[in-house]
């Protein structure tokens, strides 16, 4: 557990007292520009204060132990406020659909809130809102997470639920037929939505449907409505259990105290669950055709593109942020300052790596105005080339890599945040210093590391292009661009009831 | 604190004196202590408001600054403005280079850092590493006071277009969007300036020209007309200094005046069929006009709005989704605003479910309300969330919603920023009958819009019929 305490002075308020702001010349910092000249009292406005010393680096403290059983007991302590964040993190996430079962982990994962330990779907949600939450399940691709943020107080009662909801869920036949009702449903309001359009095209487009990220995590109508509450219970068996499962703690509880929760309620925990193996790696092919979704008359279209990006503890993987960040990470980056402030082309785009257990995709995306798909479009792959002809600079690093940083404390207010992050240590497997590792390896990059990377990766003849848009304008716009052939395909229909 | 030396030393400058409360966090029930925010608030010369309050949790420091104006004070035929001025004030100003605000915060480590426009108030913010306060205050001074030095009409344009992609973006190619729109204009004819969504329409944000952004910031961006709230890890000395020489040498001018708007009321229902383009399931929105933030019984709308959508126990949820099978999602949303409040209440079809059969179903849930209130366990529930997430709001210093924005909000809506003690006895102080009183008084099934957005029946995406 760390606070800090900066040697600042802390200055008692007392009440009533009568104060004025110190007169400016005298203070000790920021050091002043040079004396004004008279005619203009604002000159000494015209450069940026030159800032104090930096404070101390502080970053997030993860501390892990280990039941017999062999669930994992994660912590960040944080006492300000009486406020704890617990949940189960779970080791196997949408990658772990069986093929044509895809959204099996998601509607799985709902499961567990529908009911446990004899407790009926609303008799188990009256008993968390009496502790004054809403618990919430979140499955990614390379795990899950059900938590709650709960008052201190509420802590015990808090993990005896969620104790229930993992270990003895009820998993009933008419709980699971309204689930699967709600998640074919869900997907047909996703299909109304250009962006689920957009990623559920694009993530076939890099991974293909047979890699485990090649779907998204809610499936598809087709694949939901062949789920059965059979293959729920055995992705249940087969994915749930200690040693595949960790049990996160952040906010005001130390490291002792959620081992003793845990033993309290999930020390006789036996399952054979195993975690999953690491997906394999994509090839990133040349691209040989431009993807698009016609939405006739959309008024934006949404443009992605990207490629497979790098997997998380692979030695390129910070260099490749600060080229990320330097092309489209932050707001400042050349694709958003492009697309964006200089073009007014769009609302904002911006570019990722998302380093996962396996190697993820290396996306930029922006949805822009529909006249102006092409130039948009041809602005992304200029950006791309823009990368060799101009190359990252000094300051455009120095930017990034301080950026990235110095933000790191700032990221870390919430017990929320905290245990997010615990949960994503915990499902890339990394160890429990890693925010440092990650520090060292921003500082460490050198400019020609960096730009040797984003050459690699950021280069326009392996990037796949997606659009959902107007099919007059994309033909009309973007064929002309020569990015390969235009392959229409239509967003997938729900199957009809059987 | 060297008070004498201070004092003396502004006397030798010949300022004025100014009036300074200095608030110790009041006392708090037992059990609430951990909800109190120590701060101080202190009036400049030139009439801007300043709150102070530190929290050392972490070596950062939120800058946050509310000027009191919104959608609210727009003119008719500029609906949008107050946002697209919004956009402006990141464009450069005397001292700061062109377009470089955002990217200056960023690489030094800012989190938290945008800026946001509702109908009431328009907010900038940034949390920077301690070191970096003066480097915030510098950039929300220069813009506070030297925004026009820089104005030029090409970045008026580049904005225009951005915000008008904005809207695209969360209007015209979001589900429901253009529906939601329909209905505030139902809820708020014109000329009130609640009509409409904040964005704007697409002609008034065409029209936007120069002389506007210059008569916008001349009226309502007026040192006398804003807040600026620095919370987190600071010296007081140090950051009062500093706020002085940046912020206390702005020229000053008189607070503008508020404009009146008389309230609306409703005196029927009014019913809109929305033929959605986007979204592909029915959906029924109900909405009311109720009491303005803080007044009358806007916290019973809350309590209310809470309790019946939140959770799969919740009365809307238990009832369409659960028993009846008809709705895939239900919600219920006190909007709070300065002029009027307005109670949502919304559900989703399934597929093949008509609105008409949602609607119907809502307003048996709130007929059972209107007679009966709640009961004391979902009242006792609605009120352990309120104070976990009002708990939960303070953990971070400055954002959206954090303890910065807390402050400010207490302070625009009421004058005083420790109204947080008040804000959770308003909850405390609501009852099941109180609760019922509102639903009949206020829910009126002849008092309010219905929206009904229901999907053109289309290609690819039909709904697979269901049979209920």
């Amino acid at each position: 557990m760390r606070r800090l305490f900066l040697a600042l002075s802390v200055l008692a308020l007392a009440a009533g007292c009568k104060t004025a702001p110190e007169p400016v010349p005298e203070a000790p910092k920021p050091p002043e520009t040079p004396a004004p000249p008279p005619e203009d009292p604002n000159a000494f406005r015209q450069q940026p204060p030159k800032p104090g010393e930096p404070p101390e680096l502080v970053l997030p403290k993860f501390e892990q132990a280990r039941l017999d059983n062999g669930l994992t007991v994660l912590v960040s302590t944080r006492k300000e406020l009486p406020l704890v964040y617990t949940g189960v993190a779970f080791a196997a996430g949408g990658s772990q659909d069986p093929k044509g079962k895809w959204g099996l982990a998601d509607v799985s994962y709902k499961m567990l809130l529908e009911g446990a330990a004899g407790k009926d779907t609303t008799a188990l949600d009256q008993a968390f809102q009496d502790l004054g939450v809403s618990p919430s399940v979140s499955v990614s691709p390379d795990g899950a997470f059900v938590g709650a943020r709960v008052l201190k107080r509420h802590a015990d009662a808090a993990l005896a639920l969620l104790s229930d909801v993992t270990r003895k869920p009820n998993l009933a036949q008419k709980d699971f037929d309204r689930r699967k009702k709600l998640q074919l449903a869900e997907l047909v309001r996703a299909m109304g939505s250009p962006g689920f359009l957009a990623q559920q095209a694009y993530l076939d487009a890099v991974f293909g449907p047979e890699h485990p990220y090649g779907h998204p995590v809610s499936g598809l109508p087709a694949t939901v409505d062949t789920l059965t509450l059979q293959d729920v219970k055995a992705f249940y068996g087969k994915s749930v259990g200690p040693k595949a499962a960790a049990l996160v703690m952040t906010g005001d509880i130390t490291l002792e105290e959620a081992v003793g929760l845990a033993k309290k309620y999930f020390g006789d925990w036996k399952s054979n669950a195993q975690p999953p193996p690491v997906p394999p790696t994509p090839a990133a092919t040349p691209r040989q055709q431009v993807v698009f979704v016609p939405k006739p008359g959309l008024d934006q279209t949404m443009i992605v593109v990207g490629r497979p990006g790098i997997a998380v503890g692979h030695p390129d993987e910070y260099a490749l942020d600060l080229a990320t960040t330097v092309f489209g990470g932050f707001f400042g980056s050349r694709l958003n300052m492009n697309l964006r402030e200089d073009k007014g082309y769009s609302y904002g785009a911006g570019a990722s790596a998302d380093a996962r257990l396996g190697v993820g995709p290396l996306t930029a995306s922006s949805a822009v105005r529909k006249d102006v798909t092409g130039p948009a479009l041809g602005e992304f792959f200029g950006e791309m080339k823009g990368i060799q002809e101009r190359p990252i600079t000094e300051k455009e690093l120095a930017a990034a890599r301080e950026g990235l940083i110095r933000a790191i404390p700032g990221e870390f207010e919430s017990v929320e945040g905290l245990g997010s992050s615990a949960a994503s240590l915990f499902f890339l497997r990394r160890p429990m210093d890693e925010y440092a590792r990650t520090v060292e390896g921003l500082e460490k990059a050198t400019p020609a590391e960096v730009q040797r990377v984003a050459e690699a990766y950021l280069g326009p003849a392996a990037m796949q292009v997606v659009l959902v848009g107007d099919p007059a304008v994309i033909q009309e716009q973007v064929g002309p661009l020569n990015l390969g052939k235009l392959v229409a395909k239509e967003p997938v229909a729900p199957p009809s009831k059987k | 604190m060297k008070k004498a030396l201070i004092t003396a030393a502004v006397l030798a400058l010949g300022l004025p004196a100014f009036a300074q409360q200095q608030q110790e966090a009041k006392p708090l029930v037992p059990g609430r202590e951990a909800l109190a925010i120590p701060y101080e608030k202190y009036t400049l010369p030139n009439g801007l408001e300043v709150l102070l309050a530190q929290d050392k949790k972490l070596p950062v420091v939120a800058v946050n600054v509310w000027y009191h104006v919104g959608a609210y004070n727009e003119q008719p035929g500029r609906t949008g403005f107050a946002h697209l001025f919004e956009h402006m004030m990141f464009q450069g100003s005397k001292h700061v280079p062109d377009d470089v605000h955002i990217a200056m915060l960023e690489q030094l480590g800012a989190n938290d850092l945008n800026g946001t426009t509702n109908f009431d108030r328009t907010n900038y913010f940034e949390t920077v590493p301690t070191n970096h306060l003066a480097t915030a205050l510098w950039l929300e001074s220069d813009r506070m006071g030297f925004l026009l030095d820089a104005l030029d009409e090409k970045k008026l344009r580049t904005q225009q277009e951005v915000v008008k992609n904005e809207r695209r973006q969360g209007v015209e190619t979001r589900p429901y969007g253009l529906a939601q729109e329909k209905l505030w204009k139902a809820l708020f004819p014109a000329p009130h300036p609640y009509h409409g969504k904040v964005i704007g329409s697409m002609e008034d944000l065409d029209a936007a020209n120069v002389e506007d952004v210059k008569g916008f910031f001349r009226t309502w961006y007026a040192p006398s007309n804003a807040t600026l709230a620095v919370v987190g890890d600071f010296d007081p000395q140090e950051a009062r200094a500093l706020i002085e020489k940046y912020f206390g040498t702005l020229p000053g001018g008189p607070k503008p005046e508020k404009p009146k708007v008389a309230p609306v009321k409703l005196t029927g229902e009014k019913v809109i069929r929305h033929d959605e383009q986007v979204g592909t399931l029915p959906q029924v929105t109900m909405a009311w006009l109720t009491p303005p933030y803080f007044t009358g019984e806007d916290a019973t709308a809350d309590v209310l709005a809470n309790a019946l959508g939140t959770g799969k126990s919740s009365r809307l949820y238990k009832r369409l989704v659960l028993e009846k099978g008809l709705a895939q999602s239900v919600s219920a949303t006190q909007q709070s605003l300065g002029a009027q409040s307005v109670f949502f209440i919304e559900a989703t079809a399934r597929p093949g479910v008509s609105s008409d059969a949602l609607a119907k179903e809502l307003d048996a849930v709130l007929e059972e309300v209107r007679r009966g209130g709640m009961t004391q366990q979902e009242l006792d529930r609605a009120r352990t969330r309120f104070e976990t997430q009002m708990l939960a709001g303070l953990q971070s210093v400055g954002g959206f919603g954090g303890k910065a924005d807390a402050l400010q909000s207490y302070n625009h809506y009421t004058g005083d920023p420790g109204y947080l003690d008040e804000d959770l006895e308003r909850y405390d102080s609501v009852t099941a009958d109180r609760v019922r009183d509102f639903a009949r008084d206020y829910l009126k099934p002849d008092a309010r819009v219905v929206l009904h957005a229901v999907p053109a029946q289309k290609g690819p995406i039909s709904a697979a019929k269901e049979t209920h």
